[in-house]
């Protein structure tokens, strides 16, 4: 097969033996975490590049936030990375809080606190669940979700919705939290810390799985840092960035908690980089049970709903990485412009760099560790 | 005339009723070859019905069986809701298959196309004939019976390759690629262990093997070479999840990577047939374990009289199925417990250390048998 | 068409047949019901509610439709989960085609069934999954809980068991996608509806003001208690970390761009002279609080350059790329390139104003590229695939691109959605 043009977007051009083929996966693909597809060219079971085709859930959201109120725009983001919807409502809330110079309230701070970190955990979970899936070993899907069904029955007590929260609002949140909801979160932290350790048991010195993961899918320090990459996928090359420690929002400042780094960018360090970041969210989450103020205000006293022309910018840590959000605000209680910058986008770009020469179950092992959220990549 | 002779429970009553039956005939017709050949053809008729009942009755029993021990693994239910506890779920799923819509992709091989799983359930409908089920449970006892099976075995690879080249959709000939590979190479892992029963055993034929267990537990061949048996028994339960193409080893439909490998592209009644000899191939290859290993029909007796007697009352088809269902719930924890290895590391495992280890184990058999004598 | 549809052809004549044909109706419908196997598709919020139903808490195994089969071709259920797309719908056309019959399709969530959230303004979405598919079970909801997508379930096996092999139930066709948008037909006539009311009532209305000159309404307005809301003690006040002093602050920053790029300034600062201008930026950097960014506005001549300088120069090391991106004035773009430093800390956005190329003809502008801006995607791989998207939205064509495609949008999509200028036919302006 000698090719003279090549299918859009492949760059590599060297001599097409005959073995040469190419494959198309996705859009509907199980491992392809949503409607992402993948261009494959492959040698035999190797690959040789990948292409990713990005716009099969693109909805616009960009367009439609200018027409939208601020408040408005609150729904959307949690629409992006459904993962964590939670922290999605806390980065755009802190641009606007910028815009509309609030402050916030003690307790809400750690309204806010808690309850992303129990987003952190539901999504860390789930990518559990996802990369024991994507090796082959269902169980592990089912247990990831099992534990994850308690943190959304801790939302759902406290927000009325089980997945897309719209819970936070520019200075506080929406309602209070339950009476329970302490003791609720005291329980789940004791439940999982036990079901942890069988689940690390399950997946972390299983051999066929440190044979499938480590080494597999490496991504060094500076490539990590050249394609934009955040979060665990950063840290887990030997980069020490984390927002909540670098450039801290919300009451982070007062938190005792590490940063979990690992040093060789393959498969099982971010693996390990994202169950030890479960860990420290336990422990910023008992930090702030004991901290949690009994009484005061959920919410600032007054409630704007406009933003000082100007432009802001906000970033927080969200379980996939660093979450920005860019308002350009005009006169009006709607946005002249607002993007929003999702931690996923650059992963997909960087695939191509960790998959080249390896097999076909090792792209679907890579693509389980970047645990991308495709609805936040095409926004 | 030679006239193979086939046992089974009404065989004896076949055969004395068969020369009353041939009195009817015109003379120049009667006469003992005519008796062998009918009583024969009678048989085989029976133990034809007898095996597909087997096989066919139990797959349902078996895929029902798989979702339950599944769904407890993963903390829920199962099937809940068809009979009790979901019991007929199975039916109701083989029923809406059979009512599917068939048809071929375009550009596929059509014949072949739909050849490829009828192929592919040859291969444990065979086995199962040689498999001693009780005393005088047998359809066919050949003396070369452990050759023919390691023979016949190898035949299904070419039905998964066939399905996967003529569906035309690269990721089923991926996936038939990988599974020829895979089932090629552990064939020879699978045979080399059958060989070592042979050697120990001293014969090929499946009734002689599982005779050469009886008596106690200590019989059993997993228990009567010391430490090699029981090798011999984990290296036979993994070549033979391996050649089953089943997970941890079922590379070839890796439902993450190749969204169902070989079968990808089928629908409806042959797609049920994949299934289908998927399960056959569980049922048969289990029996074979038993039947290699576990002392086949043989009541699992510990050496105490009194206790012994109890366990010999029950028949020998009892044990048997029973030992069956056992070594099935064994490979069904596998499946839901493993992560898939990958399609090289896989390959590896077999040409690196399961051969290597299969010959020492030839040899340590070898100077079992010379130190024994 | 299966095997079965051929039975009430043969079996009907003959006495007696149509009572065969009754129990292969009801066995064959009650296997169909009670064995539905979904196909593995989602696409966003749904999918997620979709795999937590078939969880260890909801366990759809229940029902018998745990196995959800990744090929289309074993599956009986297409379970919508997720908003469609423009680009993504012949893809589920395709999907449901491959499907072997009987095949039932459920649309789970709101924006499958009208849209959703995506109704108004929207240039991608496909409003309501009826317009690509024929649909058989709708299940509301935002996303819809594990529960409800149990009662649709349910619902749909009821459908099936009234399904008969002597009227075979006609799957129905795809429905062209030219026609998707029937919608915007129907909001017209909606609107010229809506015009006619207003003229009927304004007419109303000033004959009711003629025949009563002197009538004066005795509506009041209901002021509604404020709620009881206690007297903040404490405002929590944003203490951040200082910075890592290894960074530079934004004054220093300014100073060290300023001092090699002219045509540096901080957007918003306008003076008369270049002293008072000098002035009013040292000033206004200075107001910056903690919290903002330092925003620097410079020419697209300096550009590329001030990038290289900041990457490469000890003091800056901006290594990080966070995003580009761009804003459409009326009368120029504002391209936007965030930087950071990991090291360092610090970070600075780079504002490039570009201005619209005026050679244009006015009614080719919308759909035609209008600004030239210099790629620094060898400096920063990240910047490849984030100028692809600025290009995608806006028509802004990077010079040194490799691969200077649309990314979200398909190749034959007119127009840039982000450009204020935008238009397509496919949008409903919200109603205010």
């Amino acid at each position: 097969m000698s090719m003279t043009q090549l299918p859009p977007g492949f760059k590599i051009t060297r001599e097409t033996d005959s073995e040469e083929f190419f494959i198309n996966m996705g859009p509907q693909h199980p491992s392809t975490h949503g409607a992402l597809r993948l261009a494959l060219r492959m040698d035999g079971e190797t690959i040789v590049e990948v292409v990713p085709h990005f716009g099969y859930i693109h909805r616009g959201l960009e367009k439609q936030g200018e027409s939208m109120t601020y408040l408005q725009y609150i729904p959307m983001t949690d629409r992006q990375d459904y993962l964590t919807a939670i922290q999605n409502n806390l980065g755009v809330v802190l641009a606007y809080e910028k815009g509309m110079n609030i402050g916030v309230p003690e307790k809400a701070e750690y309204i806010r606190v808690m309850l992303s970190e129990l987003g952190r955990i539901a999504s860390h979970l789930v990518f559990f669940g996802c990369f024991g899936g994507d090796l082959g070993g269902q169980t592990c899907l089912l247990f990831g979700f099992k534990e994850r069904e308690m943190v959304h029955d801790i939302l759902e007590e406290v927000t009325g919705s089980r997945l897309t929260t719209n819970f936070f609002r520019p200075g506080g949140s929406r309602f209070d939290v339950p009476e329970n909801f302490i003791p609720r979160v005291k329980a789940f932290l004791d439940h999982l810390e036990g079901a942890m350790k069988d689940y690390e048991r399950f997946l972390s010195k299983n051999v066929i799985a440190l044979e499938r993961s480590v080494g597999i899918g490496i991504l060094s320090k500076e490539d990590a840092i050249a394609f934009g990459c955040s979060g665990p996928v950063l840290r887990a090359s030997g980069v020490d960035f984390d927002v909540r420690r670098a450039n801290p929002y919300s009451i982070y400042d007062q938190l005792d908690f590490e940063v979990p780094i690992a040093h060789n960018g393959d498969c099982h360090d971010r693996y390990n980089v994202r169950i030890a970041e479960i860990h420290e969210s336990m422990k910023i989450l008992r930090q702030c049970i004991e901290k949690f103020p009994k009484e005061g205000p959920y919410r600032s006293k007054e409630k704007p709903v406009k933003l000082n022309p100007g432009r802001y910018y906000s970033e927080i840590e969200t379980a996939k990485g660093l979450y920005g959000t860019y308002v350009v605000a005009a006169s009006g209680d709607k946005p002249y412009r607002i993007h929003t910058r999702g931690p996923s986008f650059p992963h997909i770009g960087v695939l191509n760099k960790m998959c080249q020469g390896g097999k076909i179950s090792d792209l679907v092992v890579v693509m389980a560790t970047l645990d991308p959220v495709i609805p936040e990549i095409d926004r | 005339m030679y006239v193979p002779s086939v046992t089974n429970p009404i065989g004896d009553y076949v055969r004395e009723w068969v020369p009353q039956l041939v009195a009817y005939l015109p003379e120049s017709l009667q006469g003992e070859t005519t008796c062998s050949v009918i009583a024969f053809a009678i048989n085989a008729i029976i133990c034809i019905i007898a095996v597909c009942l087997v096989n066919i009755g139990s797959a349902p029993i078996l895929i029902y069986m798989e979702r339950k021990v599944c769904a407890h693994v993963q903390c829920r239910l199962g099937p809940m809701r068809l009979g009790w506890h979901g019991t007929i779920q199975t039916i109701a799923d083989v029923l809406k298959m059979l009512f599917k819509e068939v048809y071929s992709p375009q550009g596929a091989d059509k014949k072949l196309f739909y050849l490829a799983p009828l192929i592919v359930l040859i291969a444990p409908f065979m086995i199962a004939a040689l498999i001693p089920f009780g005393h005088n449970l047998l359809v066919a006892n050949v003396d070369m019976g452990i050759p023919l099976i390691i023979a016949v075995n190898g035949f299904g690879v070419l039905g998964i390759l066939l399905g996967g080249w003529s569906s035309n959709n690269k990721y089923s000939l991926m996936g038939s690629l990988r599974s020829g590979a895979q089932m090629i190479s552990y064939e020879i892992s699978f045979a080399l262990v059958l060989l070592f029963v042979v050697m120990v055993s001293g014969s090929t034929n499946l009734m002689e093997i599982t005779n050469g267990q009886a008596g106690t537990v200590a019989n059993w061949m997993i228990f009567k070479v010391p430490v090699l048996g029981f090798l011999a028994f984990i290296m036979f339960f993994i070549a033979s999840t391996a050649e089953m193409n089943r997970a941890p080893f079922d590379i070839a439909e890796a439902e993450q990577e190749l969204t169902g490998g070989y079968h990808t592209e089928y629908t409806g009644t042959p797609f049920a047939m994949f299934y289908l000899a998927e399960y056959i191939a569980l049922v048969t290859n289990s029996a074979l374990a038993v039947t290699c290993f576990l002392g086949g029909f043989h009541a699992p007796c510990i050496g105490f009289e009194s206790v012994d007697q109890i366990l010999l009352k029950v028949p020998g088809v009892i044990w048997f199925f029973a030992k069956v269902y056992f070594m099935i719930w064994c490979y069904m924890m596998v499946r839901w417990t493993f992560v898939r290895p990958r399609v090289d590391q896989l390959m590896s495992f077999e040409w690196k250390f399961m051969l290597p280890v299969n010959m020492l184990l030839l040899v340590g058999g070898a100077a079992y048998i010379a130190l024994s004598i | 068409m299966g095997i079965i549809n051929f039975a009430p052809k043969i079996l009907d004549p003959i006495p007696g047949g149509k009572y065969v044909v009754n129990a292969i109706d009801y066995v064959v419908n009650w296997a169909r019901a009670n064995s539905i196997w979904p196909l593995t598709y989602g696409t966003s919020c749904c999918a997620i509610e979709m795999m937590s139903s078939s969880m260890a808490r909801y366990d759809i195994a229940r029902f018998g439709s745990e196995v959800f089969r990744a090929s289309p071709r074993q599956a009986d259920l297409f379970i919508l989960a997720g908003t469609i797309t423009r680009r993504m719908a012949p893809a589920i056309q395709m999907l449901w085609e491959q499907m072997p019959g009987p095949k039932y399709v459920l649309a789970m969530g709101a924006c499958t069934i009208s849209g959703g959230p995506f109704v108004y303004d929207n240039y991608s979405v496909v409003r309501g999954a009826q317009n690509i598919l024929p649909v058989d079970v709708f299940v509301p909801g935002c996303p819809p809980r594990p529960e409800a997508l149990f009662h649709g379930l349910l619902t749909l096996r009821e459908k099936i068991l009234k399904e008969t092999c002597r009227n075979p139930w006609h799957e129905g066709d795809t429905q062209d996608l030219s026609q998707l948008d029937r919608y915007r037909e129907a909001a017209k006539a909606w609107a010229e509806l809506e015009k006619i009311k207003d003229e009927e009532m304004a007419e109303a209305r000033a004959k009711f003001k003629e025949e009563n000159p002197d009538y004066k309404s005795s509506f009041k307005p209901v002021r509604v208690t404020k709620e009881a809301f206690p007297e903040i003690a404490r405002e929590h006040e944003i203490s951040l970390a200082e910075k890592s002093s290894k960074g530079l602050s934004k004054a220093d920053m300014f100073k060290a761009l300023k001092n090699k790029f002219a045509s540096v300034t901080i957007t918003g600062v306008t003076a008369e002279t270049p002293e008072a201008l000098a002035e009013a930026e040292t000033a206004a950097v200075a107001a910056l609080t903690a919290d903002s960014v330092l925003e620097v506005r410079l020419n697209a001549e300096d550009y590329l350059a001030a990038v290289e300088f900041v990457k490469n120069d000890p003091a800056f090391k901006m290594d990080y790329l966070i995003d580009v991106t761009a804003i459409d004035y009326p009368d120029h773009f504002e391209l936007i390139t965030m930087l950071k430093s990991l090291e360092k800390k610090h970070q600075l956005f780079l504002c490039v104003p570009l201005a619209k190329d005026e050679s244009i003809a006015a009614e080719k502008r919308a759909t035609s590229i209008l600004a030239k801006v210099p790629s620094v995607s060898h400096l920063y791989a990240a910047a490849e695939i984030k100028e692809r998207e600025v290009y995608d939205m806006f028509g802004i064509k990077f010079e040194g691109h490799q691969d200077m495609r649309r990314i979200f949008l398909d190749p034959e999509f007119e127009g840039f959605p982000l450009r204020k200028d935008f238009t397509n036919p496919n949008m409903i302006k919200r109603p205010v």
